[in-house]
């Protein structure tokens, strides 16, 4: 067992706490950059994938795992993203220029979405936000001006300073770049006043409302910052599937970004990794699996729907904290083996709650 | 001088008269003290305050401004502070960070600056870090500073929700039964500490208590209530004896 004395405020506010983590994480930022050295053009394109999973958890998660609100339509804010950007760039604009203002108008409409949405709650909740997500999905099919319907719309290659940014490699950099840059923003939220005040409703609204928290403001600001940045991880999944039609944005892409954040366990943001890692390399595993098993079972139709539900259903019930809390239970066996206790993470039913407010 | 005032305020839930034209008014500086039976109508009081419940008549002031009708969260803004009955503690975090969370009416910054935590950022975080421990000095609360409240007994859970009250800064401090699920001795330690929080911060304070051995030591004036009603307001003792109290208590 380790204790890490503490000896100034700070180390509880920085984001290393302690020259181990320094260390780890770098060696993490190492590989990232070194992994085109190693892998091929194939587990490149997986692994840009992954991150880009993983810029839309970020997102997610700040919403679901930390707001306490569930949306069940976030696939919509990935396809305003894609189709912002693409049509921006169609116009001529600069890549960063374009990939900006698509994350500022998704997380615009996502704020403005939020203001009716949020007065509902639990279940009410996730029905209103899969019916702004139909609602995204008709508009994207018959809008054909703008989004080019059916028919769809192709994504001009991404340039930057005449670098072509297109090429897998330079593709990868720049969605592991994002992804860095989204999770310090994500990370930063939750170390201030911001983050502190989306936790605060997540665990008590009546508690919350008496700390002087403005429940409207902070739900419907986690709304727009997480629609923002899964807008921003459209952009770039739009040059990932290169082109655009509205049957890749189905309410299967917001069941599986869900998924993510739950598998990758509510409340981390090391969850959102694991996640992503999971969903960005299920459907191979899925792929694998047909192929193995006698064609009777392995040509199933909506084998892969039903797969996510299965394995939502499964840690819902078996592990609410998800890869990452599974992941911290075997740490503090190993830490404090041979001792470890049975029952430490036993969950606790409280008999306190009657008289809850509402 | 009157720090808050209630004028003639009642409620009612469909047909339960759960508070009828009560009035009453907290001096500055002192403790005061709410006790009555069961659904008597103490904690509705609190949550009108606080602006839980909208009183369907009467008005509440608060240091002269009318608080009858400002939206919930802007009470804690004015400087009302409160606890609740059965805690309500943000549970999944830990102590320090629900003190941060109480700290949160003083903060300066706003989403963008936080996104990037500016270095303005970073100073207040540490300014905030300073005033949670001092009150975690205050309260004894070291050894629990960095345990997740699920983790703690019900007693360290009360005194955590009265110290991220206290960081707030209130003016007023509204606890609503705070010697519930406390030991006899935790039950003197909380009547010092009320001392301390009158005395060295100068904050007022309002409470809901059974306790009245409690009420006795702690309080200067209190009010008791039943049924919705005032039946009794003057010193402890006073109080303790009056005839309505004792019927209502006992019965006839």
């Amino acid at each position: 067992m380790r204790y890490l004395k503490k000896t100034r405020y700070l180390q509880d506010i920085n984001l290393f706490k302690h020259n181990g983590q320094r260390f780890w994480y770098g060696l993490l930022l190492l590989v990232m950059c070194l992994a085109p050295l190693g892998l091929d053009r194939f587990l490149l394109g997986e692994l840009s994938l992954v991150y880009i999973y993983a810029i839309a958890g970020v997102g997610l998660m700040l919403l679901v795992g930390y707001s306490g609100q569930v949306s069940l339509g976030h696939a919509a804010f990935l396809a305003i993203g894609a189709y912002a950007h693409a049509y921006f760039l169609n116009l001529g604009w600069p890549f960063p220029l374009s990939l900006f203002t698509s994350m500022l108008l998704t997380g615009l409409i996502g704020g403005l979405v939020a203001i009716p949405v949020l007065r509902m709650s639990g279940i009410y909740l996730a029905v209103a936000t899969l019916a702004f997500a139909v609602i995204v999905e008709q508009t994207l099919t018959h809008w054909e001006s703008v989004t080019g319907g059916f028919r769809g719309m192709l994504v001009p290659k991404p340039e930057f300073f005449s670098a072509d940014l297109n090429a897998y490699i330079p593709f990868y950099y720049l969605c592991g770049g994002v992804l860095i840059l989204v999770m310090l923003a994500g990370l930063n939220l939750l170390r201030s006043p911001t983050g502190r005040a989306m936790v605060a409703v997540r665990d008590s609204e009546t508690s919350a409302q008496s700390m002087g928290i403005n429940l409207a403001r902070t739900k419907s600001t986690a709304f727009a910052i997480s629609a923002g940045f899964t807008g921003l991880a459209g952009g770039l999944f739009a040059h990932k599937i290169g082109y655009l039609a509205p049957d890749a944005f189905t309410l299967l892409t917001s069941i599986q970004l869900l998924l993510m954040v739950v598998v990758g366990g509510l409340g981390s943001m090391h969850g959102v990794i694991y996640g992503a890692i999971f969903i960005g390399l299920l459907p191979s595993g899925i792929a694998v699996f047909r192929d193995a098993v006698p064609p009777s079972i392995g040509q199933i139709p909506g084998l892969e729907p039903g797969v996510f539900g299965l394995i939502l259903v499964l840690f819902l019930i078996y592990e609410p904290l998800g890869i990452y809390g599974r992941w911290q239970k075997i740490r503090l066996y190993f830490e404090e083996f041979p001792l470890y206790r049975r029952s430490t993470y036993k969950r606790q039913k409280t008999y306190l709650r009657t008289e809850r407010l509402r | 001088m009157s720090l808050l005032v209630a004028e003639g305020i009642s409620v009612s839930f469909g047909g339960v008269k759960a508070v009828q034209d009560v009035s009453f008014s907290i001096n500055e500086g002192e403790v005061f003290s709410i006790v009555g039976p069961n659904g008597a109508g103490k904690t509705t009081i609190f949550n009108l305050i606080s602006r839980i419940y909208n009183t369907t008549g009467g008005r509440l002031f608060f240091d002269g401004v009318d608080i009858t009708r400002v939206p919930a969260h802007s009470i804690a803004h004015l400087g009302i502070a409160r606890t609740f009955q059965n805690t309500e503690l943000f549970d999944r975090e830990t102590v320090l960070k629900n003190l941060l969370i109480g700290a949160h009416i003083h903060r300066t910054s706003n989403v963008l600056s936080d996104l990037f935590f500016l270095p303005g950022v970073r100073r207040q975080e540490l300014a905030f870090r300073k005033a949670a421990e001092d009150v975690i000095d205050l309260l004894d609360l070291r050894s629990y500073r960095d345990q997740v409240i699920a983790n703690l007994p019900y007693g360290v859970r009360k005194m955590v929700e009265i110290a991220r009250a206290l960081c707030l800064k209130p003016r007023l401090l509204l606890l609503d039964e705070p010697s519930s699920g406390l030991n006899p001795e935790e039950t003197e330690d909380l009547s010092f500490w009320l001392e301390d929080i009158v005395e060295d911060l100068g904050i007022t304070v309002a409470m809901v208590e059974h306790d009245m051995k409690l009420v006795g030591q702690a309080s200067d004036r209190v009010l008791a209530m039943a049924d919705g009603k005032v039946i009794a307001l003057g010193t402890p003792a006073e109080v303790q004896t009056h005839p309505e109290v004792l019927r209502a208590y006992l019965g006839d």
